[in-house]
């Protein structure tokens, strides 16, 4: 059978991962040389602890898990006769999957004749539950595997996320995000609108002024780019910004009415870490990224 | 009849600065708002004063000299309006051994002329009028003591008519600062020209020296101690642990030698001073601990002072295309500045302009190809721009910010990806000009519908709103300065500022629209620094 795997990069929860039977990859972070896995050790995120964490100017790291760990992960499922799918956070973005190449080469040797297959996201936190749950969704509706790889392979670059932050410098200080100019610091009151890129990376493509010119930003990005989204997951992603997620989320209804649902999801601890707190972004179904 | 020549012309700066000194804090206070933010006289003291310790055995060489380091140390719009005046002179004595009252006269003249071309746009009604119309005045005198009695009376007539060249002047009721402070020179002048001896500056007050710089990454985790430590100290000797009269400082001087390297060694009575280099300055302290208490000891490691010392070899690594130098005052906004990307801060601000001189330094220390630099603040414009063009080891563009918050929201825009100097010079001018700066302080006087001790509003020239608290008179500039229509209010906090919090929500309740932003700023003299755009 097919064993589905998703990782906590993708702000996936248990409960959501036991709605379709995705296990969990815990992807750390650290604070103050202690190495967090999420939801291996604690069972709750407590988001709001851990974001005014940040707030209080502790900048946590994170890091890439080791080969090891991924064969601990999918041995006993090739072992046991089970291919594995694994809808993953964004390979360009990271360096933790030339470790799991590693094992998956290691192990298909071990275990010839079972399959591994990937979809990867390119994207992290919102984007990447948007899309862990729509494969999810199909497979729970019946498509086969064929089915649902040929369907990511042209909708992944559908699927398009604008967001923007409080404070650049989390994002600075991980390099994570380009066309951010080097001096730009932390720029209070001047927000750079990112999204996430056709080859998964973080880009700026632009900034606002104050909260509200960059929350019309992202309404003004669904307006222009959205396609057939209210037949898809809407997804308001936020680090800890319940009040503003839910300002975004009045201001998409009062453009695009009231007649599909909207979901609000915090961002996981480890991609957090790279963009601070007070951050919100609008996932949605788009002509492209 | 008498000439000045080269020592009688550094007595006259001299005698000009002394008189200045006396009443610097009364120009001071002849400040257009009713706050205590005014420095023109301790600009202009310290403008003089750069030029007090000047050589040179000819009167042109002793005029260049003054002129030179008035450039250097100018600080503030009228000091360098007033360096720009002894350069003028300087100028106008050259090739002149001795200078009677004619050859006096067509220098000043020429300072005249050099004055007016300091600034962009001359205005009248200040320290430029009150110098051109003494100068013109005292022309026709037949000798020098007569020069300098009509120089100080047509000076002195010119400032008691500056507000009725300038509205600003009139409407806070007082005549230019700049004006004053230059009358007080000329009297100084005068009367050390009749032979009375300055009296020398007993005034505490010190120029600020820049702090010195120490490359830290010139000793690294695999450095080697090359030179050890540079150890210094004053040691007080104790009746506890030595018998004062019968202290052979022979005994002590000797082991250092033994172990240490060029040592200097000095008694005087119970206190001995010591200069010595080792590589283990605890061993030497630990040993002369047993005959007194330090007093002061300074230990510095000199393989850093050695790097320091060439510097200028190290210049060309690590040269960059772009570099920031920005000015301002308060922990917070120099935090704020530099998180914004500046190389330098500068600390200076209102009451304390930052002299050319620091400004040349900083350009050196950002080590980059195009230097932007943001004096924020309109009375410091000057000295960066004169810094600027004195400087030839970089090309320096001064973005014309006078506040500190078109400061801040030209280099928080600053992209230096996003074109050549002259592309980014232009995109910073033009960011500077979409921000409303606004100032709240207390009254230290009444004027106009002003009382002492109420909280004003300031935007450019202008009072714009008062109120009985900080917080109030900054709701209500806020309001007059179009905070309703604005995308952000940043509120800078200054040092004394208290109920920031409160003010903040009250902020948000009345603009809605607006994101309230509140930043602990840490400047003086301001409650608060409003930033609207």
């Amino acid at each position: 059978m097919l064993r589905l795997f998703t990782d906590t990069d993708t702000d996936i929860t248990p409960a959501v991962a036991a709605e379709y039977g995705y296990r969990l990859i815990s992807m750390p972070y650290s604070v103050d040389a202690k190495t967090v896995y999420p939801y291996v050790d604690f069972d709750e995120f407590e988001s709001r602890k851990f974001y005014d964490l940040l707030r209080s100017g502790v900048l946590p790291t994170t890091s890439a898990i080791s080969k090891e760990r991924y064969i601990e992960y999918f041995e006993p499922e090739f072992a046991a006769g089970n291919d594995i799918l694994y809808v993953h956070f964004s390979r360009a973005m990271t360096a933790t999957f030339n470790a799991m190449d590693e094992a998956v080469a290691e192990l298909k040797a071990k275990y010839p004749g079972r399959n591994f297959y990937e979809i990867d996201t390119k994207g992290i936190t919102t984007i990447s539950y948007t899309i862990v749950r729509e494969v999810g969704d199909l497979l729970k509706a019946g498509k086969s595997l064929e089915e649902v790889l040929e369907w990511a392979k042209t909708e992944v670059d559908k699927f398009a996320m604008y967001f923007f932050a409080d404070d650049l410098k989390f994002f600075r200080r991980s390099g994570r995000v380009s066309g951010l100019a080097a001096t730009m610091g932390t720029l209070i009151g001047i927000r750079p609108i990112i999204y996430m890129s056709q080859e998964g990376k973080m880009v700026s493509c632009g900034k606002e002024k104050g909260r509200v010119k960059a929350m019309e930003h992202l309404v003004q990005q669904v307006a222009d780019l959205g396609e057939d989204f209210k037949s898809h997951r809407f997804v308001i992603g936020h680090t800890d910004a319940p009040e503003l997620a839910e300002e975004v989320g009045k201001m998409i209804r009062e453009r695009f009415g009231d007649d599909f649902p909207i979901e609000y999801v915090v961002a996981n601890p480890t991609a957090g870490s790279h963009a601070g707190p007070n951050g919100v972004g609008v996932c949605f179904h788009a002509k492209h990224r | 009849m008498e000439r000045i020549d080269a020592n009688l012309y550094l007595n006259l700066i001299r005698g000009g600065a002394a008189a200045l000194a006396a009443h610097r804090q009364a120009v001071n206070d002849l400040n257009v708002f009713p706050i205590p933010d005014g420095d023109t006289g301790d600009n202009m003291y310290m403008t003089i004063q750069a030029g007090c310790g000047a050589e040179g055995s000819t009167l042109p060489e002793m005029a260049k000299s003054v002129s030179a380091g008035m450039l250097m140390g100018a600080r503030g719009n009228s000091g360098v309006i007033l360096s720009r005046i002894f350069a003028g002179i300087a100028k106008g004595l050259e090739g002149v051994k001795e200078a009677d009252v004619n050859a006096f006269s067509q220098a000043m003249l020429a300072g005249v002329e050099e004055s007016y071309h300091a600034v962009s746009e001359p205005v009248e009604g200040t320290i430029l009028t009150v110098f051109r119309e003494g100068a013109q005045a005292a022309a026709e005198s037949k000798n020098l003591k007569e020069y300098f009695d009509h120089l100080v009376s047509a000076m002195n007539l010119s400032l008691q008519h500056t507000p009725e060249l300038l509205d600003v002047l009139k409407k806070a009721g007082v005549v230019d600062s700049g004006g004053a402070g230059l009358l007080y020179i000329a009297e100084g002048v005068r009367d050390a020209m009749n032979g009375k001896v300055p009296v020398a500056d007993s005034d505490s007050i010190t120029t600020i020296p820049a702090a010195k710089q120490v490359d830290l990454n010139a000793f690294t985790e695999d450095s080697v101690l090359e030179f050890g430590y540079c150890t210094e100290f004053l040691l007080r000797l104790q009746r506890s642990k030595v018998d004062l009269d019968t202290f052979d400082e022979k005994v002590l001087s000797e082991w250092l030698a033994q172990n240490g390297e060029s040592l200097v060694f000095f008694r005087d009575g119970s206190i001995i001073k010591v200069h010595v280099h080792t590589r283990t300055p605890g061993e030497i302290l630990n040993h002369c601990q047993q005959y007194g208490e330090f007093l002061t000891i300074k230990v510095e490691n000199m393989t850093l002072q050695h790097h320091e010392n060439h510097m200028d070899e190290r210049f060309k690594r690590g040269r960059k295309a772009f570099g920031v130098v920005s000015v301002a005052s308060g922990a917070g906004l120099v935090d704020t500045f530099k998180e914004l990307g500046a190389d330098v801060v500068i600390e200076g601000g209102q009451t304390m302009n930052p002299p050319v001189e620091r400004f040349i330094q900083a350009f050196d220390e950002v080590n980059a190809d195009t230097v932007f630099v943001f004096p924020n603040n309109s009375n410091i414009l000057l000295t960066a721009r004169q810094a600027a063009q004195l400087y030839d080891k970089a090309d320096i563009r001064v973005i014309p910010c006078k506040t500190l918050g078109e400061g801040y929201y030209a280099l928080a825009n600053l992209d230096t990806e996003a074109g050549d100097a002259d592309a980014l010079e232009a995109a910073l001018a033009e960011a500077a000009g979409e921000v409303v700066t606004g100032l709240v302080s207390r009254a230290i006087r009444d004027s106009g519908d002003v009382k002492e001790g109420d909280f004003i509003g300031i935007s450019g020239k202008d009072i714009l709103a008062s109120g009985g608290t900080p917080e109030s008179a900054t709701l209500a500039l806020a309001d007059t300065l179009g905070a309703g229509s604005k995308d952000v209010i940043l509120v800078f906090a200054g040092a004394d500022a208290v109920d920031a919090t409160k003010l903040q929500a009250d902020l948000e309740a009345k603009f809605p629209r607006a994101e309230v932003i509140l930043q602990s700023g840490g400047q003086p003299v301001y409650e608060y620094i409003l930033v609207l755009f």
